[in-house]
């Protein structure tokens, strides 16, 4: 019963998915804001004083349509054809052991109603990087600081050698260290809680995560964002993701306060003592 | 069957990108409406924007239908401005998809103004970007 619900679902999901893909197609264009960064002639990645890459500038990633909107959007994706950029492979699933999976399968059937961020928590890494709100990197001498539109949150990354400090309190984004790989920065994130979710729905973990990201500006539009989230307790090997950082040389960061009015809260409980689908779907 | 539901899965399981929530969780994207009323109250917060509309029916009869849609910075990036674009007393069309309780309340999509220019307001219905 629960199974039929939860493919009943799942296709209307992915009608509704193809519709509002057929939709997009007649939204108008955004009215302000940056150009698409592949229109730029090319320029060349900035150094900073030490020669490294900069990674310095606002960069959006993740759902491009949400954020910028449909137009936009298309235009990036052309620029990137122009450019002979290829396309981003197509997401690998998360390689979940099978008690994990089944986890992750119960959030599904209850339509992602627990997700942690629509509670307004803070989320985590990698997610908070593919949240459709712009991010700042400030690049430093010892140091770089990321700071996210998202929740006003922030991470200050050492990247003078020191190791993680040894009296780590489990949290959100975790504690991180970076070092230099040639021309990438290689943050080592460790010291999660299990609050949050790594990418989607269900996309649970537990405190071993060990998340390390790379990021490589291979142009100066773009840096190209590679992540490994590595759990023994949940993952049978780890899970690789890839994403594009698009610069935003236009924007600003502005002030994102999830819980002013987070009507969400109230309507889930009525949905959870309401709805059949969700009355009967085990909560794990 | 199965398989359709595995690319469901894959798709919106782990794909799909949020802003806040999930779209599923509270809507139903096989049930898109399109109603045409007059602004009644805009709530310009986080983490949704709400708009309420009064739509009067053919006997005469007033609902009020709400409306989610992205959140403040969403939408000034996509060519909102706030106590501008949509007024109360402007008479707009919303397009979006019913919510699965509650009759009148909705996540709208796409705003028609009264001089005819559209606006995004909300993600598409599956991809959940609330």
């Amino acid at each position: 019963m629960i199974r039929r619900t939860g493919v009943t679902v799942a296709a209307g999901m992915l009608i509704s998915v193809l519709t509002a893909a057929a939709l997009a197609q007649t939204l108008p264009p955004r009215k302000e804001g940056g150009k698409p960064a592949g229109s730029r002639p090319a320029r060349s990645v900035p150094r900073a004083a030490d020669g490294r890459p900069d990674l310095s500038g606002i960069w959006i990633t993740g759902a491009l349509q949400l954020l910028i909107g449909d137009a936009e959007a298309a235009a990036i994706r052309q620029a990137d054809a122009a450019a002979g950029r290829q396309p981003l492979p197509r997401p690998e699933p998360p390689p979940y052991k099978p008690e994990a999976e089944a986890r992750r399968q119960a959030y599904v059937a209850r339509r992602g109603i627990d997700d942690p961020m629509a509670r307004c928590f803070l989320s985590g890494v990698p997610r908070i990087t593919t949240r459709p709100l712009p991010f700042q990197i400030l690049q430093m001498r010892g140091q770089v600081v990321l700071l996210y539109e998202a929740h006003h949150a922030f991470r200050v990354i050492p990247t003078d050698g020191r190791p993680h400090p040894d009296d780590i309190e489990p949290s959100f984004l975790g504690d991180s260290v970076a070092r230099w790989e040639g021309n990438t920065l290689v943050v080592d994130v460790i010291g999660f809680n299990e609050k949050t979710w790594l990418a989607g729905v269900g996309t649970i973990h537990s405190d071993k995560l060990h998340v390390t990201e790379r990021y490589t500006r291979d142009s100066y539009e773009t840096i190209r964002y590679e992540v490994t989230m590595d759990d023994p307790e949940v993952f049978t090997r780890p899970w690789h993701q890839v994403e594009i950082l698009r610069l935003r040389p236009n924007e600003r960061l502005r002030e994102y306060e999830c819980i002013e009015n987070n009507e969400d809260l109230l309507r889930f409980e009525n949905l959870l003592q309401t709805d059949p689908a969700l009355k009967d779907a085990p909560r794990r | 069957m199965k398989a359709l539901a595995l690319a469901a899965s894959i798709l919106l399981g782990t794909g799909a990108l949020f802003a806040h929530h999930s779209f599923a969780a509270e809507y139903d994207g096989t049930k898109p409406v399109t109603v045409t009323g007059t602004v009644a109250k805009v709530d310009w917060t986080n983490p949704h924007i709400h708009f309420y509309v009064d739509v009067t029916d053919e006997a005469g009869v007033v609902t009020q239908w709400k409306f989610e849609g992205y959140p403040p910075n969403m939408l000034v990036r996509q060519g909102w401005k706030r106590d501008v674009t949509m007024r109360p007393g402007d008479v707009v069309t919303v397009f979006g998809w019913r919510a699965r309780t509650d009759p009148n309340l909705g996540a709208s999509r796409e705003v028609t103004f009264a001089n005819g220019s559209k606006l995004a307001s909300g993600p598409p219905a599956g991809t959940g970007g609330q």
